[in-house]
């Protein structure tokens, strides 16, 4: 949009607006009231809901300001007895086949259409005819669908489509016969449930909270969601203590993601209140024998004399300790003054593999926001999956490239899906994506990188031409499957890639939600990883503190190690792999029942809001750590809140210097941390180390050429989203039940689990 | 039935009665391709696109849109490939002149294509025919077969630089994709709903490019346009309708079929009663709809004797319009409620369900049709209708919400007593 | 809410989409490659392929359903949104005739409903029904186009028209 400025007369009163500004957003933020329906932002025109209709001298017929682009000296009227009329008319007809079942209607007291009725309805009923009748029935194990409510703003069909690239659900029939649906009635995608939060009506539900509360019954806590990267802000809806559902919907939080969700954050939440989750501490008094309940003092006690007993004996260095990168910030921060300031020992890191050290260590320019994404002019991805690892960055890529006009280098050894929106796709082999950074920093090794990634050079050439005919923007994305030298070497790009109006943004993609929040507490600083720490176990390594778990990755093959440990404790939601080995395994309470901090793949440091009391008698992990740090006789002095570890971290961390909770009030505009940037640093060493790297790179090896199917990283099961029950029918492979007018969680059963948690879920 | 012209020679049906009628060899003998040998050797497209300017030439399609204007609004240095979309999707209610057009005539649809692709530009062009008429398809196949081996279609037409293609296209039965932005939906292999004007076809039609969509019976009235000049087409009608128009004539009327009339035909009541041979079975004129079902119904005191001038001005004059020339005559048997009922049920059939009014208002007119015809009417009924009418009128997406408007707002105002009839048993007023 | 509740749309069944989709003779494909050739974008050719698909199976059934996403590169769902647009296209089996009775404005008033009438009492169903032996369906449609010539039906794709009853009889008993 220019910054020139047009007149607009709406109403008789005179305004000036930016050339090229949309009517019905001028008229709204003028405020004057406009209904609509179908407008939705940033998602295609549709103007077939005509609610929205004013009048606009010189034209012929009633205009939909949601298509009108504002002209200099335009005379606008949004209210007169005329446009009144076409509105209301448009509501009665939008009501006149609706069933008007609000009481008993999930969305009733948040409904969209239920609120404009109040405003625009009439209060004659004129329509005495026999409704159209469709029944309700499930669309999938997440999304039940009521289609008499539709009111066809195909809301849902764009978001599907624009958002998520899946077209999974469209309109089908004609005329009054059109009904959102799918061929089959069976709903085949990721389950992200946008299509549920855009929808105005009571159309779209979400299945998991099918007849569980009334919205008004609900506390709305607005938080940051706890699964992957991106940091999404959602509202957590709580009743009693109990975490009822997750939502987006903008009428409770504005975040970076908008009503954007996945699967994961929306439906992921049921293991906050899960029957299994750890309910008190539990000592395993000997090896071998069981967990036997205690108290949390008697559990600290022994957890303090054991540690004290192993560092007295065999060093500082034997103890380890080891954080998951899913932990609050301020967790992180205190489980890494617990290492470094108490025990001392040098070995300490998080269950993550994959270390963004190398990445900030050389970090030559800011990290992208997920708005920057959205309005860039190119972006390049690096490996990773975004559309399943990061949901929200592959809708941002996704929507750059349709609505945006960006362009998208992919290089991937996988077709991932997101290569259908690529102007180009650079389909390297498997295990060479090293070689793309060598590529990036000059051609002088072209020959051997497109020998090992099996590709044209004048693919290169192609790639490198983009990067240089770029205005605005440029993006360069990478996932996890970066070598150190490599992050390092992307890291330097924006020194050799800007250019005048040509900025250069980073953005890694690391898979949890604090990956970065864990390297910034600097949890990354210690001598050993997870796999080495873990084969150490036994030998260097002689007590273990685990906050989190071990990740199967790691973890498997290696058990054994866990059993020579003198002693290991953990702290956990649930018993996994881990806790199986743990002499004492101590209840930390979810997300949802802490107050704290993440720090996503924008930098973007978010709240994590307390919207229950901790489940049992579980405790927020950073509690737990200082009461251990109290009882070995070091007061943190953190005062049991967790807006004092946080000011701490912003006196010593820093990137965060000088945040505090209250700057980070507001989520609609989030605060990026200030990581210092390296400064262009000689990179001769790195990129001969890389060249070599990629010289012992195996010769063109087999390429894979499936793209991977929707929800094969989305809808696999772990130690959380294995506790909802829907997400186990999803990993089956969404089985069709014979009758879509019943819940799916009746009828099919994977197994005797499935339902019995189906029935805890209450479903 | 009856296939000819009255009042003036007969021009786009001259060949129809000649036996072979639709192959290229009788075509050519009787004047056939020479528009296209004269335009390819002697006219720039600006040329041709200004004799049909002269020509006054509108779009018979309904509309009624100046065909030349139309087509200079084509941007010429427009670097994207441009269409020419023949639209032969013939559905009002009431219009089967472009079916004989096609069935008897397909060369000269096929030429008067490939002098519009010339004019504009364009190197690939569609016919996009009903699917209902799949017999068409067929008969076009063959004459564009014909024509390519002839070397009149493809590369190098008659050994000139311009190359053209023409291809059908099957619609799949669905009345609103004879509109013309969804048509080109359609002919994408989309839903056959209505895109958004602006932009207009003619900037961003057809996969986004420069795109004109012309009526058969547009098309085939190129070709003389080009033969005659412009000018002498313009003087066959009126000076704002050029030329001759198909009439395509259903109902009670001894002589039914597809006449040719001179545009500015006088009058509708000698038209009737003279060239369709009066009402069958000696009964009366009680209405007739005269430009196909989507035009307001007319009375017969309005026609009789009131000297309706067939044009568009004459129509609009006489209180309807031209639309697609479907000539729906309707003796005094008729139940002016009954026929507005069928049309309803018709567009509530043909809405394509995007926008609300259309959608919502048809489905809602219809329930209150049947309630009424079911003996339930209730007092205020045709004021609800004529409300629910004014809702719908203007303000739907596209022209066919109007369409379903029109008929019943005519029919309530000019044939109350045929409403009052169904309500009075419940004391209802008509307004 | 005191209006009763009507069904308009039968709730469509679970299908199940078949691996692996339907095959066609070389002929039929060679059909099809010439539609593909028509346009610059392949979705273009979907409805001339319904067709084809619906004269070779019957109907858009799964595995023709399956057939036209798969040479589309389409999904489903996009065959499925088109399918059900247009009034043609056949989405549940249909008889061996289809018999389409016009039954709009000019075809009801030059006597539609008495051939309607008399051919549903020889086949001894009603529009919207198929015979037992899967023979005949019988469907009232919308303008056909053919108002001159009214009343009139068409039989699969063939025009029958200035029908009378005894048009009919002679037409339908010489039905192979
Ligand atoms: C609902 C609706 C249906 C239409 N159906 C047809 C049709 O069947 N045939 C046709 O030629 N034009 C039809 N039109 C008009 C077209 O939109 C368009 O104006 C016409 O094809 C332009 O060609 P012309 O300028 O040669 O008339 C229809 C318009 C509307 C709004
Ligand atoms: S008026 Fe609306 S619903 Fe009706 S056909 Fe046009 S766009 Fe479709
Ligand atoms: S918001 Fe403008 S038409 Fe729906």
């Amino acid at each position: 949009m220019s910054t020139e400025s047009i007149k607009v007369t709406i109403n008789n009163k005179n305004f000036q607006v930016p050339k090229g500004a949309r009517l019905i957003d001028v008229c709204r933020e003028k405020g004057f009231d406009i209904p609509s329906f179908c407008y939705y932002a940033d998602l295609a025109l549709q103007a077939s809901c005509r609610m929205c209709l004013v009048r606009i001298e010189k034209m012929p017929k009633l205009q939909t300001s949601c298509t009108i682009i504002c002209t200099d000296g335009m005379v606008v009227t949004t209210q007169s007895e005329e446009v009144e009329k076409a509105q209301r008319g448009m509501m009665e007809f939008l009501l006149a086949n609706h069933p008007l079942d609000c009481p008993v209607c999930d969305r009733g007291g948040e409904c969209e259409l239920q609120e404009m009725a109040y405003d625009w309805g009439n209060l004659e009923e004129r329509f005495i005819e026999q409704k159209n009748y469709r029944p309700e029935k499930f669309l999938s194990p997440m999304v039940a669908n009521d289609p008499q409510r539709c009111i066809l703003c195909k809301r849902c069909t764009r978001v599907c489509d624009e958002w998520m690239g899946e077209d999974a659900i469209e309109a089908g029939g004609r005329g009054a016969n059109t009904v959102i649906g799918t061929y089959g009635g069976w709903l085949d995608c990721s389950q992200c449930g946008n299509c549920i939060e855009v929808c105005p009506t009571g159309t779209l539900l979400d299945a998991t909270y099918r007849h569980q509360a009334r919205p008004w019954e609900l506390a709305q806590t607005i938080s940051t969601c706890s699964f992957c990267s991106d940091g999404c802000q959602m509202s957590l809806g709580t009743r009693s203590g109990d975490l009822v559902r997750i939502v987006a919907r903008d009428r409770y939080v504005n975040g970076l993601n908008g009503e954007f969700l996945c699967i994961k954050g929306r439906f992921g939440h049921p293991f906050v209140n899960h029957q299994d989750r750890i309910r008190t501490p539990l000592i395993r008094y000997k090896k071998g024998g069981k967990l036997i309940p205690a108290t949390w003092d008697e559990a600290i006690r022994h957890v303090a004399q054991k540690l004290d007993a192993v560092a007295e004996a065999n060093g500082n260095n034997s103890l380890a300790i080891v954080g998951s990168p899913r932990l609050t910030n301020e967790a992180l921060y205190t489980l890494y003054k617990f290492a470094t300031e108490l025990v001392g020992t040098e070995n300490y890191t998080t269950t993550d593999a994959f270390s963004l050290k190398p990445f900030f260590d050389n970090l030559g320019g800011p990290l992208a926001t997920h708005h920057d994404i959205r309005h860039a002019g190119t972006l390049l991805l690096l490996g990773g999956e975004p559309e399943e690892l990061q949901p929200l960055t592959g809708k941002q890529i996704r929507q750059a490239v349709r609505n945006g006009g960006a362009k998208l280098i992919v290089i991937n050894e996988v077709p991932i899906r997101l290569t259908e929106q690529a102007s180009q796709f650079i389909h390297i082999s498997p295990g060479t994506l090293d070689a793309a950074a060598l590529a990036l920093r000059s051609s002088a090794n072209d020959q051997s990188v497109s020998r090992k990634m099996d590709v044209e050079g004048k693919d290169l050439e192609t790639l490198r031409q983009t990067i240089r005919d770029t205005k605005g923007d440029l993006v360069i994305m990478f996932g996890g499957e970066l070598g150190a030298e490599a992050q390092a070497a992307i890291a330097q790009l924006p020194y050799s890639l800007g250019a005048e109006g040509r900025r250069v943004l980073l953005h890694p993609l690391p898979i949890y939600n604090n990956s970065v929040g864990a390297h910034d507490m600097g949890m990354m600083n210690g001598q050993m990883n997870a796999e080495q720490i873990l084969d150490a176990a036994g030998d260097a390594v002689r007590a273990l503190y685990v906050v989190g778990s071990f990740r199967g990755a790691e973890l498997r093959g290696r058990e054994e190690s866990l059993s020579r440990l003198d002693f290991l404790v953990v702290q956990e939601l649930f018993e996994t792999a881990t806790t199986a080995f743990a002499d004492v395994v101590l209840p930390a309470a979810s997300f949802a029942e802490v107050d704290g901090t993440f720090t996503n793949n924008d930098g973007l440091v978010q709240r994590v809001r307390q919207s229950i009391p901790p489940v049992h008698s579980a405790k927020p992990d950073w509690i737990i750590t200082a009461q251990l740090a109290h009882e070995l006789g070091v007061d943190f002095g953190f005062e049991m809140s967790s807006s004092a570890v946080f000011r701490q971290i912003g006196e010593r961390i820093p990137a965060y210097n000088g945040l505090r909770y209250p700057a980070l009030k507001d989520e609609s505009s989030p605060v990026q941390v200030n990581h210092a940037l390296a400064g262009e640093t000689d990179l001769t060493t790195v990129e001969r180390r890389l060249a070599e790297i990629v010289d012992a790179l195996p010769d063109a090896g087999q390429k894979h050429t499936e793209t991977p199917k929707v929800g094969h990283e989305l809808f696999k099961i772990g130690t959380l989203t294995g506790k909802v029950a829907q997400f186990h029918l999803l990993a089956e492979g969404n089985p069709r039940p014979a009758d879509v007018n019943i819940s799916p969680l009746y009828q099919i059963t994977i197994d005797d689990r499935l339902r019995v948690d189906a029935a805890a879920s209450g479903d | 039935m009856f296939i000819g012209a009255i009042g003036c020679e007969p021009l786009q049906l001259r060949r129809v009665h000649l036996e072979n009628s639709k192959t290229l060899d009788v075509y050519r003998r009787n004047g056939g391709y020479e528009a296209l040998q004269k335009v390819l050797t002697s006219m720039s497209p600006d040329d041709v696109i200004n004799e049909v300017k002269k020509s006054a030439l509108r779009g018979r399609g309904g509309a009624g849109f100046p065909t030349g204007m139309k087509w200079s609004f084509v941007p010429k240095d427009s670097p994207k490939p441009k269409y020419v979309v023949c639209n032969a999707d013939e559905s009002e209610p009431g219009t089967f002149k472009d079916r004989y057009l096609m069935e008897r005539d397909p060369h000269l649809l096929i030429e008067g294509m490939l002098i519009a692709a010339y004019a504009l530009g364009a190197k690939t062009n569609y016919i996009y025919t009903r699917g209902e008429y799949h017999y068409l398809i067929d008969i076009m196949d063959v004459a564009l077969d014909e024509a390519r081996t002839a070397g009149l279609l493809g590369q190098n037409i008659l050994k000139s630089q311009f190359s053209s293609e023409i291809y059908t296209h099957t619609g799949a039965g669905a009345y609103i994709c004879g509109e013309e932005t969804a048509l080109l939906s359609s002919l994408e292999g989309m839903r056959g709903h209505p895109r958004m004007k602006p932009p207009f076809p003619a900037v961003s039609g057809l996969y986004a490019c420069p795109t004109v969509v012309n009526n058969v019976e547009t098309l085939t009235a190129v070709p003389d346009i080009i033969r005659m000049g412009g000018e002498a087409y313009q003087k066959l009608g009126t000076e704002k309708s050029g030329g001759t128009k198909l009439w395509s004539v259903s109902g009670h009327v001894n002589r039914p079929g597809v006449y040719e009339l001179p545009m500015g035909y006088d009058d509708m009541e000698k038209f009737i009663m003279e060239d369709c041979q009066g009402i069958s079975n000696g009964k009366k004129l009680k209405a007739v709809i005269p430009g196909g079902s989507s035009v307001y119904i007319m009375r017969a005191d309005d026609i009789i004797g009131k000297d309706v001038r067939m044009d568009y001005e004459g129509l609009v004059a006489g209180g309807s319009s031209v639309g697609s020339g479907g000539f729906i005559v309707m003796d005094e048997t008729v139940d002016i409620f009954e026929s507005t009922r069928n049309l309803t049920e018709f567009y509530k059939h043909e809405s394509c369900g995007w926008c609300t009014p259309c959608r919502e208002g048809t489905d809602w007119l219809v329930k209150v049709f049947r309630r009424i015809a079911a003996g339930k009417g209730l007092p205020g009924d045709a004021k609800l209708m004529l409300d629910l009418c004014d809702n719908i009128e203007g303000k739907s997406f596209c022209p066919l919400g109007d369409a379903a408007a029109w008929p019943i707002q005519s029919a309530i105002k000019r044939f109350p007593e045929d409403f009052r009839k169904h309500l009075v048993q419940t004391g209802s007023e008509v307004t | 809410m005191s209006s009763q509740l009507t069904q308009i749309q039968p709730l469509s069944q679970p299908v199940d989409i078949p691996e692996p989709p339907a095959t066609f003779s070389s002929k039929v494909e060679a059909e099809i490659d010439w539609h593909f050739a028509k346009y610059p974008v392949a979705r273009s050719a979907i409805l001339p392929l319904m067709f084809i698909v619906q004269r070779e199976r019957g109907y858009l059934d799964p595995p023709g359903v399956a057939y036209l996403a798969k040479r589309l590169a389409l999904r489903i769902t996009d065959i499925w949104e088109v399918a059900t647009f247009y009034s043609m296209l056949q989405t549940e089996p249909v008889g061996k005739y289809h018999i389409q009775i016009c039954k709009t404005l000019s075809c009801k008033i030059m006597g539609e409903p008495r051939i309607t009438e008399h051919v549903c009492r020889k086949l001894g169903i009603k529009p919207g029904e198929t015979t037992a032996d899967g023979r005949f369906t019988v469907s009232l449609v919308e303008c056909l186009g053919s108002c001159g010539t009214a009343p009139m039906f068409q039989i699969g794709f063939d025009y029958h028209e200035s029908l009378t009853p005894k048009k009919v009889d002679q037409l339908l008993d010489s039905l192979p």
